[in-house]
């Protein structure tokens, strides 16, 4: 039980964390950032322009430098990472050490399984157009001992739930397609099943008709209802009926607000 | 030129430094009432008696008060009216002593308040004075600066001083108490006989008698058998002391006794020259009224290590005293406040963070703003601050006021 004490930082600049795609203001914010997100800081991440970052707005001039020279000497690149995180007094030595066990770990995977796992961790930050980016080129990857037909099958999954939380329907259809005839899972033919209810264009092929059995369909038919019922009693609709109910320039205030929020979140994904 | 003011509803005294002959106003305006002429002091009394002018006095308290007065059909406020006063009277010393401006000034005044402060720091402003050499202190700052500027003989114990002015008996200590790495000069003050001695009393032989046996009674019960490097007599009812005779012949017994008329306005005097300094030449903990007497502490992680930081201490000008810190609870969900008077009285204070988000370690960052609104009360205000973009600030905050 303590109280961290914060370093006042007036910071002007944020950086801006392009893989995140979100802005940083202060030494903690970077350093939870690090921890948190090893994969996405372990390439490229630690640039001219966080080093300005770090110089300029944080005041760690002395921090920057070091990491300038550590560069320029060629050693493992990742121990500037555990540099920051020493210097920025966030992290517990606890911390620090596993995260530097943590990178040591992800650099012996294989280059398929590395980029999955980057995949996944930005599926985790609604990151969908990257991710995307990285389940296509494991999607095509050579198959070897790593790469076999589970692993295919589950990134193609990965890549259906990306197009659907885009709201592409059509290639999430696809992708779950695809992964289920790679590896023939339920929870992929549900998912396919919930699809086709959504879109009544999208219909299951015939080898997954012949797996929809009618207790299936009952069953995920009653599951469907219950998210909907859970999803009209949810809050966030409970906030758009009391916006609704509104006068008429307060409710178009307060839809204008909550469209932009809604692009902006949609832009992010993107 | 530097001014030290003694401000009272009664009378202004006006000192400076390099010194020179101090002035004494009765604390009075007037205003003829056909035209916008303006007098102040004696100079009131004299136009309120051969013109036809509106004299106003009480001028602290009916600021104060929020008290306003009509003056030839306009109606003005009590801080107006202050505000004039000061000036005039401020801009009349300058004069009389061949000055234009002043570097620095400081209030010495009987309650300090932040009523009282912003009307005096404005006033100062309006008079050319930067606002860091401005300063409003209570008499028993003014007392304790005084004191400190005299030879180290006469505050090396205590000093007493009895201060007797229109209707009221003060009587004011000071110790000086050393220690290893700073030393503290603590002062308290008591009103004696509040209300029960006039200085008209003095006029009548049976007043005087009487007016003596009450501070011989006092003097006695105050001073008892302590020992006093010097005791301080202050005040307009001291300026004659041959109605005092037993209160002289109890005190002048083995003590050092000084009259000064000046205390307090000298005593702010020397402290505007001492905001002029870079470095203080009164390198001391000074306690009294207008300063905090407790110590305000907060235990952080920093650099992995726990560790202390005073948020106020003992000794600092409660007045805009604020201190802000952003700090990160691991697995904590109070903020807690250590709150010395002394090494031996603490306690802890402690602020719930009840209703703050409930997020994943160290991902809480909330702002801790402390204030004084007296010398007795501290606030605090714990604000959510958000995690960046991360994790947005909810808006948060929580408001608790300590007695300290």
């Amino acid at each position: 039980m303590s109280l961290l004490l914060c370093k006042q930082e007036h910071v002007t600049r944020p950086f801006y964390a392009e893989e995140m795609g979100i802005r940083i203001y202060s030494s903690q914010e970077l350093s939870y950032v690090i921890v948190h997100y090893p994969l996405l800081v372990m390439d490229g991440f630690v640039s001219d322009a966080l080093l300005n970052f770090l110089r300029e707005e944080l005041n760690h001039g002395f921090l920057a430098l070091k990491i300038e020279r550590w560069q320029k000497s060629g050693e493992n690149p990742d121990e500037t990472l555990v540099m920051i995180l020493q210097e920025c007094d966030y992290c517990t030595g606890a911390q620090i050490s596993r995260f530097r066990q943590t990178v040591a770990d992800i650099r012996k995977k294989h280059p398929a399984e590395y980029r999955k796992r980057k995949a996944d961790e930005f599926f985790s930050i609604r990151q969908y157009r990257r991710a995307l980016e990285l389940y296509q080129e494991l999607a095509d990857w050579k198959a070897d001992s790593v790469v076999d037909d589970h692993f295919r099958a589950c990134v193609l999954n990965n890549m259906g739930s990306c197009y659907a939380r885009m709201f592409r329907l059509e290639e999430a259809f696809d992708a779950y397609s695809r992964s289920y005839v790679a590896w023939n899972q339920q929870s992929v033919l549900e998912r396919i099943y919930y699809l086709s209810k959504l879109d009544a264009r999208l219909k299951p092929g015939e080898r997954q008709k012949f797996r929809l059995t009618p207790e299936l369909q009952e069953k995920w038919d009653a599951d469907m209802e219950a998210a909907r019922q859970r999803a009209a009693g949810s809050e966030a609709a409970g906030q758009l009926e009391v916006l609704f109910k509104r006068d008429l320039p307060r409710r178009q205030e307060g839809e204008a607000k909550r469209i932009a929020k809604w692009k902006q979140e949609y832009r992010s994904m993107m | 030129m530097i001014v030290g003011i003694d401000l009272c509803d009664e009378y202004t005294r006006i000192d400076c430094v390099p010194e020179e002959k101090p002035r004494l106003y009765p604390t009075v305006i007037c205003r003829r009432r056909e035209e916008d002429a303006w007098f102040i002091g004696e100079d009131a009394y004299a136009h309120n008696l051969t013109e036809d002018c509106v004299l106003v006095d009480q001028l602290v308290s009916q600021m104060l008060k929020n008290g306003t007065a009509t003056l030839g059909g306009t109606r003005y406020e009590g801080r107006e009216l202050l505000k004039r006063f000061v000036r005039e009277a401020v801009q009349q010393f300058l004069k009389e002593n061949g000055e234009t401006k002043t570097e620095g000034i400081v209030f010495s005044v009987r309650k300090s308040g932040p009523k009282l402060i912003t009307v005096l720091g404005e006033c100062a402003q309006e008079l050319g004075v930067e606002k860091e050499h401005v300063r409003v202190i209570s008499h028993s700052e003014g007392f304790v600066y005084y004191i400190m500027s005299q030879k180290k003989e006469i505050w090396c114990g205590t000093v007493g001083m009895f201060d007797l002015s229109e209707e009221r008996l003060r009587y004011y200590e000071m110790k000086l108490q050393r220690g290893a790495r700073e030393s503290t000069v603590v002062c308290e003050y008591e009103n004696l006989e509040e209300g029960s001695i006039s200085l008209d009393i003095l006029n009548t032989p049976a007043g005087a008698k009487l007016a003596d046996k009450i501070l011989c009674s006092c003097g006695e019960r105050m001073m008892q058998k302590k020992l006093y490097s010097s005791v301080f007599l202050t005040g307009k009812g001291f300026e004659n002391r041959d109605w005092a005779e037993g209160f002289m012949k109890m005190l002048c017994v083995k003590r050092r006794v000084y009259m000064e008329t000046d205390v307090f306005a000298k005593g702010a005097a020397y402290l505007a020259q001492d905001l002029l300094r870079d470095k203080t030449a009164y390198p001391y903990t000074i306690l009294c009224d207008g300063r905090l007497q407790s110590t305000v502490t907060m235990n952080v992680l920093r650099k992995g290590q726990e560790t202390s930081v005073i948020l106020a201490a003992a000794g600092d000008s409660w007045y805009g005293r604020e201190a802000v810190l952003d700090v990160i609870p691991d697995h904590q969900d109070t903020v807690d406040f250590i709150v010395a008077a002394d090494a031996k009285k603490k306690r802890t204070v402690s602020v719930s963070l009840d209703g703050f988000p409930k997020r994943e370690d160290r991902t809480v960052k909330v702002r801790i703003r402390i204030t004084f609104p007296d010398e007795r009360t501290m606030r605090v205000n714990v604000k959510d601050q958000g995690f960046g973009e991360l994790f947005p600030s909810t808006g948060v905050s929580v408001m608790q006021e300590v007695m300290i």
